[in-house]
């Protein structure tokens, strides 16, 4: 229990420390400008060092996993996408992924039947609230790039209207605020629910799934409970992409905590789990082409070998081998 | 067996769904119809509240007039200082005439409350 509390009390002292700051201490510019823009140097740095890091490793060998027919003869239908044969296909493998969450549409369930048996079953709630889980927070994002922006880019005014669809309440209820939060919550139940998933999770685990909880929660509040000011909010937000120092307005104590714990997920994103947004990309399992039957794959840091071949051999040995009245292919 | 559990599901579905919406109907009918005129002309000549604080909170000042004078019919809005104003945007806009007056801000935040899918907006008037 105690690796779901110490993430949980985490969570908490993090979310406390701006308010508290900002309520009663004034430091305003310690939480507006100097933390946010520490946070995006980090995340930037730190992803591209990670990213480098993976990408300078070798990949000697041909080791995609695969699931499906082999590119063979002509008249056995080669599954493309499962068993990519060029980089086309693999990247088309790796989009589905991304994008969709092919591998995890498999995940299945084993467990004992009345009658002792062992059975397997199609789980596909795992797939589904991933799938909500960061369809959601990639649309809350660009969302905010009405912060960001002067003039806000068209498909964003559009992701805009499609998210308020349901045109309730004021100003606007999101659609996808309640699918992330939902989304959240059950991958959070999900690992505590089971007790083979309480013994795989890690505080680690429950860590970013409580912090983004925490980021939902508080802009909701913001959004729909306390409405705060948007204006000095807008303002500070087009200072920060302008790269200026100035010190922020008159904003809500609630908009440094969000803040605040969006610069925490930003520092903690390069060195944690969350890297797998960029693993993703570069896992060999996944990214190469299985064309291990159409071109040799040498491992680049093979010594070469200095072979010496039974020609070389005779030649070395013709006069001996002769005395010993051995054969020789060449006299 | 399949078909049986449906169909008591649907049943008892529409059945809370037809007492829900009785429910709220009933509500619905006790709230007057016409709401009482106001009490007070509409006055333009000052603010309901300090220019800073109009600034900062006057979302929360427009929501609580829309639900109080749209669906309880209490339509006027008494002030800190004690003075009186009916709950109407143009009780706003008879003082902030200047036909940017909202949209100055708002295009910049990018906030689009709906107001304008019933009120009509300054942009559209003469």
């Amino acid at each position: 229990m105690k690796k779901v509390i110490m993430p949980f009390v985490m969570v908490v002292v993090l979310a406390m420390t701006p308010y508290l700051a900002v309520h009663y201490a004034g430091l305003t510019y310690l939480f507006g400008v100097i933390i946010p823009y520490t946070a995006a140097v980090v995340l930037v740095l730190g992803v591209l060092w990670r990213l480098f890091n993976w990408l300078r490793r070798p990949v000697p060998f041909c080791i995609p996993t695969t699931c499906g027919q082999e590119k063979s003869f002509a008249w056995i239908k080669h599954d493309r996408i499962e068993n990519p044969t060029n980089s086309l296909q693999a990247g088309i493998r790796v989009l589905t992924e991304v994008l969709f969450f092919r591998s995890l549409f498999r995940n299945t369930k084993a467990e004992w039947h009345k009658d002792a048996n062992l059975a397997y079953g199609s789980h596909k709630w795992l797939w589904l609230g991933g799938l909500v889980f960061h369809w959601s927070l990639l649309i809350i994002v660009l969302r905010h790039a009405r912060f960001f922006f002067v003039m806000v880019p068209g498909f964003v005014d559009f992701l805009d209207h499609a998210d308020g669809f349901f045109d309730i309440i004021l100003p606007t209820f999101y659609v996808t605020d309640a699918l992330a939060l939902a989304a959240v919550t059950f991958l959070f139940v999900r690992r505590l629910s089971d007790a083979k998933m309480r013994i795989l999770s890690l505080p680690t685990d429950y860590f970013p799934l409580l912090l983004i909880g925490a980021i939902v929660v508080v802009g909701v509040l913001m959004r729909y409970v306390v409405r705060l000011d948007i204006m000095p909010v807008k303002d500070q937000m087009l200072r920060l992409v302008n790269f200026s120092f100035d010190a922020p307005g008159e904003i809500g104590t609630l908009f440094y905590v969000h803040l605040f714990l969006v610069s925490v997920l930003a520092i903690y994103f390069p060195f944690s789990k969350l890297m797998h947004a960029g693993a993703i990309f570069l896992s060999p399992t996944r990214n190469l082409a299985n064309n291990s039957r159409i071109k040799r794959h040498i491992n680049p840091w093979n010594k070469d070998i200095k072979f010496k071949t039974y020609s070389e051999y005779e030649d070395d040995y013709r006069d001996k081998m002769k005395k010993a009245n051995l054969p020789l292919e060449k006299q | 067996m399949k078909n049986s559990k449906l169909f008591w599901t649907i049943t008892i579905f529409s059945f809370v769904l037809f007492g829900l919406f009785n429910l709220f109907r009933q509500g619905e009918a006790e709230t007057p119809k016409v709401p009482a005129p106001p009490q007070v002309a509409i006055d333009s000549t000052k603010c309901i509240a300090p220019a800073d604080s109009m600034r900062a909170n006057h979302m929360q000042v427009l929501y609580k007039w829309r639900n109080s004078s749209v669906r309880t019919g209490h339509r006027v809005h008494v002030a800190a200082n004690g003075s009186r104003f009916e709950k109407s945007l143009n009780t706003c806009l008879g003082c902030h005439d200047n036909k940017l007056f909202c949209f100055n801000c708002h295009m910049y935040a990018n906030v689009k409350p709906k107001c304008w899918n019933c009120h009509l907006s300054p942009m559209e008037t003469p």
